[in-house]
């Protein structure tokens, strides 16, 4: 028995097989994951080292270079670059798209586990940190305090991120720029020099009388006793008295030879919050989670803990993902239910009754809770991918079930019982059906091999539209049937049959109206078929021509209500100084953007914790990092983007600002990166440097570039001190000795820690600020010699002032200077054209090299992977048509709707201004299936109609006439299923937009073209009576025959 | 006695059922799926470009009844002449 058999003769059981899968879809939804984009797991591990007080020359010499050539041998490895900076390197692995990183992090770590002991003394553990888009901060909070801020690490510890980290979800939550409580011992040298006591004596004094030991136990006649000793200090106060020797009868106190300090810990970093003193606050969730309902479940026990807290302290979201998030998700979901909408109307109008358009409307939630069943048992989430998926799905489920039910209400006008119009008017169609469906998946399975970044984001897009369609199928030939049988009258023997209703009157008419034209057009133009196709060529070529003026893209920037820029002063520039600018710039953004300004953060310094949070900072004491949270787009006049250039206005007339770059997504790095970037190749810095400003120089005259970026700096100046070996020798001592002594005087020395309420505080011992500070002074330093004698730093060194460069960047071990360029106004593919011109017109220093690469690379990859995926998902449509037509040039004829769709989004986008982007591309990927069904339609019933006897000419003219509704029909729903997706202007809506345009642009002109182009092709390309002539050569094989049959009309 | 054999557009089956059974005529033989063509209107092939179906019909009906069943199979056919009916009848004798 076939499906929709049983499917007629079980019409509760169909009904419940239906409800039971609707019941799962609207399960699956409630426990989908709702994140703004596809889970994306760059397949990237850092590796941060730090050593504090090392530049970066040091860095890259001691720490990167060897890490990088043990790290070179890992398997899968595609790119290694890095980054040494002052006191910390960073090193990126970049691992092949698909790569186990689990694996690959075991492996780095063995690795880590061989070159550490080789690594110099005080160089802290490399950390190991996976980025994916999962670990990227959900939410990002700006804690200001008045009169607590000194102790606000400890209250915000105790009181909020102990209380947030134990929300299910969340992974991590972190305060950046907490003030820290250390208790520093500061000293003269000179001082020290004339009691003849070493810092290393008062530092082994320190550890000797911090202690807290088990001594055992001791057993009276009943208990045992546990002996300890507690020689732990209580407060620093004690630590002042403590006696460091006892010289002559006297005794030395701390106190008398240096100054303890119980105090915040120097900052090298400087967090400025809403104009004032303040830290960052960050939450990060655990992979797999819901970001919203994490993020809800957040705030709600932020609100909980806040009343909790010293009035001072304020808490302020810059920037909360989940927000987007939810804004795109409602926006899109808005969006569905104008395409249902949409699709209603059209399917009440063309069928002019309710029962029928009930039907056809119900298989819309039926299939697509298909798709959330799939994300479901994927994994997947729900994101504005998948959710753009859906929409675009929902113009297209309902085509099948409209053909089907168009001959099921045939047969019941003939007086065909219910049951038996339903069984049997499927029968006769569910064939065809299948077969358009067949060729719908053979242009979007191919989507779901795609590889690497465009891969991760269209995987589930291509998914998502196949398994819906199919389902859709299905339904169509089981569920559609069914309610047909059961929700259907039969018409025939009705009394009022010919009465004519207000939809006959007024639809009705105008569709009849609407088939006599288009049969008289479709005649004139098969009667002039040269012409047409030259003036359907023409619109072609034009449409080629304009695609050169549209510009193409790599993703389109959504405006996420922030912005932050990296601002860049002059180097060397003191963090203090920098703070004095980065005042100056609070005030210009209350200048500029007023009461659009939400909150914002600014930061400045390296920090010399290695810790997932120096992602998001400065990394210098020269550069800030700027975050600005902006209202809502809905209350906001300015888009992100006009309020950048009017910040890029008042940047460039700052003096002390060198360079900016400002960018809009929340998500950090990669993701949204729209740069060309040059890259400059070469060991000798002080080259490739001077031949990259000079590029840099010249970029700026290229048109349409704007925020270039050189990202090595001009030197810093730095202290080297050049050692006398022949003087050392002759005093006893050896540039080790100097080294660790000098860097216990400036960095300090951890002696040890002093424990309060639990909590652990450093004990540093150093020189005091003064001569710290003091280049003279610092020369005056002496030391102990071995012999008992005293030398000063001047008479056993060469200080010099020299400069050194401040970050050092490696790309696969070799030196890399990178200018980055954003281009504005021009398409990224035609600006790189040019600079690569101008890169081959300056001939870099020898012994460099220089390769054009960034997001444009990546944008070259995808649109070349995207474009061979049509290709190859031409050839599948061709190959399922030829079978299905049994013929090679019926798939010709059918394909030949596709350039022109193909132009209608050329069009589209130049009349819009919208660009080139993946987006987009994918738009036109779909335009194959959806533009194909069309003239298969088309196609396939001119060649019916000849089979049944009618002249070539005749039957092109019929099928145009009968076909044209239906084919109006389903291309009206799939437009105005997508209209309210190209429209759409909230948040997130510049992503799917492309979409929406291009396939809104293509569908109209490949429907229009193809019901004139497709008839006059196959005019030209079919001769008339081949398919009569095809028929009487199978029967001339009977001719034998025609002996013994009389003569008849027919031979 | 005569015999009836219906050929009809297989749409109409459950009619004809309808038709035999207020007649009182008990006995039939039904052939659910027969191809063919008629001197006038469309094949009924079941193939992709005449996709309709058409089913027969057998009976032996006394010649009372004959009259009755003539007119309604002639106002069922007449209801839609896309349908199509067809009755052939000829003279039946009772064997065993």
């Amino acid at each position: 028995m076939k499906i929709y058999e049983s499917a007629v003769k079980k019409p509760i059981t169909t009904l419940m097989v239906f409800v039971a899968f609707f019941v799962v879809g609207l399960y699956s939804l409630s426990r989908l994951a709702i994140d703004y984009f596809p889970e994306i797991e760059f397949p990237a591990i850092t590796v941060l080292t730090v050593y504090p007080g090392a530049n970066s020359e040091n860095i890259e010499q001691n720490i990167t270079k060897p890490l990088e050539e043990q790290l070179n041998s890992l398997n899968n490895l595609k790119k290694l670059t890095s980054r040494s900076s002052d006191n910390i390197s960073v090193i990126t692995v970049e691992f092949v798209y698909g790569s186990n990183l689990d694996e690959a992090a075991n492996d780095i770590r063995n690795i880590l586990d061989r070159v550490t002991p080789l690594l110099p003394d005080g160089v802290d553990r490399p950390t190991i940190l996976k980025f994916s888009t999962s670990q990227m901060p959900i939410l990002f909070y700006a804690v200001t305090a008045d009169k607590n801020y000194d102790g606000l690490g400890k209250i915000l510890e105790e009181k909020v991120i102990n209380q947030l980290n134990r929300i299910d979800g969340v992974a991590s939550v972190f305060a950046i720029g907490t003030p820290q409580r250390a208790v520093y011992v500061e000293f003269d040298p000179n001082a020290l020099n004339t009691y003849g006591i070493t810092l290393d004596q008062i530092g082994n004094v320190l550890k000797a009388e911090n202690l807290k030991l088990p001594i055992g136990s001791v057993k009276t006649n009943d208990l045992e006793y546990k002996i300890s000793l507690e020689s732990e200090f209580k407060s620093s106060e004690q630590i002042k008295n403590i006696t460091i020797a006892f010289q002559g009868g006297k005794i030395i106190r701390l106190e008398d030879i240096s100054v303890v300090r119980d105090t915040l810990k120097d900052r090298t970093t400087i967090e400025r919050i809403n104009s004032g003193k303040g830290i960052r606050m960050l939450v990060i969730k655990q992979s797999g989670s819901n970001t919203v309902e994490v993020a809800d479940k957040v705030k709600k026990e932020l609100e909980r803990v806040k009343p909790t807290l010293p009035s001072d302290i304020q808490i302020e979201t810059i920037f909360d993902t989940s927000k987007n998030i939810t804004g795109a998700i409602n926006n899109l979901s808005e969006t569905i239910l104008y395409a249902l909408l949409f699709v209603t109307l059209v399917v009440m109008i063309f069928l002019g009754r309710w029962r029928p358009s009930f039907i056809v409307l119900t298989v819309i939630p039926i299939s697509l809770v298909s798709g959330l069943i799939y994300l479901f048992i994927s994994g997947n989430s729900l994101n504005i991918i998948t959710l753009s998926a859906i929409t675009i799905a929902i113009g297209m489920v309902v085509d099948d079930a409209i053909v089907v039910l168009e001959n099921i209400i045939k047969h019941l006008e003939r007086g065909s019982t219910r049951r038996e119009a339903a069984i049997y008017g499927t029968n006769e169609v569910w064939v065809a059906v299948i077969a358009t469906t067949v060729v719908i998946v053979a242009v979007f399975m191919p989507l779901t091999l795609l590889g690497g970044f465009s891969g991760a984001l269209f995987k589930s897009f291509g998914w998502i539209v196949s398994i819906t369609i199919v389902v859709s199928t299905i339904t169509a030939i089981s569920f559609t049937p069914m309610a047909s049988s059961v929700l259907l009258k039969s018409k025939a023997f009705q009394t009022n049959g010919d009465k004519k209703s207000l939809w006959d009157k007024s639809f009705g008419a105008t569709f009849d109206k609407l088939d006599q034209r288009y049969k008289k057009s479709l005649q004139f133009v098969l009667r002039h078929k040269i012409s047409t196709m030259l003036v359907a060529f023409v619109f072609f070529v034009i449409s080629v021509l304009l695609l050169s003026k549209v510009g193409a893209d790599f993703l389109p920037q959504p405006d996420q209500s922030m912005l932050s820029a990296k601002i860049e002063l002059q180097t060397g520039t003191k963090v203090e100084k920098t703070e004095e600018t980065m005042k100056k710039i609070e005030v210009i953004l209350h200048k500029l953007f007023k009461e659009d300004v939400v909150a914002h953060a600014i930061n400045a310094g390296a920090s010399d914790q290695a810790s997932f949070i120096s992602a998001f900072s400065a990394n210098a004491s020269n550069i800030m990092q700027v975050m600005v949270r902006f209202r809502d787009l809905d209350v906001r006049k300015r888009s992100v983007f006009d309020m950048a250039d009017e910040l890029r206005t008042v940047l460039d007339t700052m003096p002390e600002v060198i360079k900016y770059d400002i960018s809009f997504s929340s998500a950090m790095g990669g993701m949204g990166s729209n740069t060309i970037d040059v890259k400059v190749f070469g060991y000798n810095l002080d080259q490739t440097s001077a031949y990259a400003q000079d590029l840099a120089r010249k970029l700026k005259e290229i048109k349409g570039t704007k925020d270039i970026n050189l990202n090595q700096e001009s030197e810093k100046p730095e202290l080297k001190i050049f050692l006398n070996r022949e003087k050392l020798s002759q005093m006893g001592l050896n540039s080790a000795m100097v080294g660790a002594t000098l860097r216990n005087y400036i960095t300090g020395m951890t002696a040890t820690k002093l424990k309060e309420e639990g909590k652990e505080y450093d004990v540093i011992l150093r020189l005091n600020q003064d001569i710290r500070n003091d280049i003279g002074l610092f020369k005056n330093i002496s030391f102990r010699t071995p012999t008992g004698g005293r030398v000063y730093l001047k008479d056993i060194a060469d200080i010099q002032i020299i400069g050194s460069p401040p970050i050092i960047f490696h790309e696969n071990k070799q030196r890399v200077v990178t200018i980055s360029v954003k281009p504005q106004g021009r398409a990224l593919a035609s600006v790189a054209k040019d600079i690569e011109a101008l890169v081959a017109k300056n001939t870099p220093p020898a012994g460099a090299d220089v390769v054009v690469g960034g997001a444009y690379q990546e944008q070259q990859e995808s649109f070349s992977d995207l474009i061979l995926l049509m290709l190859v998902a031409s050839i599948l449509v061709y190959l399922t048509m030829a079978a299905q037509f049994e013929s090679f040039v019926m798939p010709i004829i059918i394909m030949a709707a596709l350039p022109f769709a193909f132009s209608g989004v050329f069009y589209a986008l130049y009349l819009t201004g919208t660009s080139l982007s993946v987006n987009a591309l994918l738009g036109m990927f779909m335009l194959i299936g959806i533009a194909v069904k069309n003239s298969i339609i088309l196609v396939d019933f001119t060649n019916l109609l000849r089979d049944r006897g009618m002249a070539l000419f005749d039957a092109l003219v019929e099928a145009g006439r009968s076909r044209l509704r239906p084919i109006l029909m389903t291309a009206l729903t799939t437009i105005l299923g997508m209209l309210p997706l190209a429209f759409s202007t909230g948040e997130g809506s510049e992503q799917w937009a492309p979409i929406g345009i291009s396939v809104i642009g293509g569908l109209i002109f490949s429907t229009i073209l193809s019901l004139i182009v497709v008839p006059v092709a196959y005019y030209l390309l079919i001769r008339a009576g081949s398919r009569r002539k095809r028929r009487l050569k199978l029967k001339s094989e009977f001719h034998f025959l025609d002996k013994v049959l009389p003569e008849t009309k027919n031979s | 006695m005569k015999a009836v054999l219906i050929i009809h557009n297989k749409a109409v089956n459950e009619q004809i059922l309808y038709i035999l059974e207020k007649l009182e005529i008990k006995g039939f033989t039904k052939w659910d799926t027969v191809y063919g063509q008629g001197y006038k209107g469309e094949p009924r092939m079941g193939t992709h470009t005449w996709p309709e179906e058409n089913s027969a019909t057998l009976c032996v009906v006394d010649d009372s009844r004959v009259e009755a069943l003539k007119n309604a199979l002639a106002f069922l056919d007449n209801a839609n002449e896309e349908v199509g009916i067809k009755a052939f009848i000829w003279e039946a004798n009772y064997l065993f």
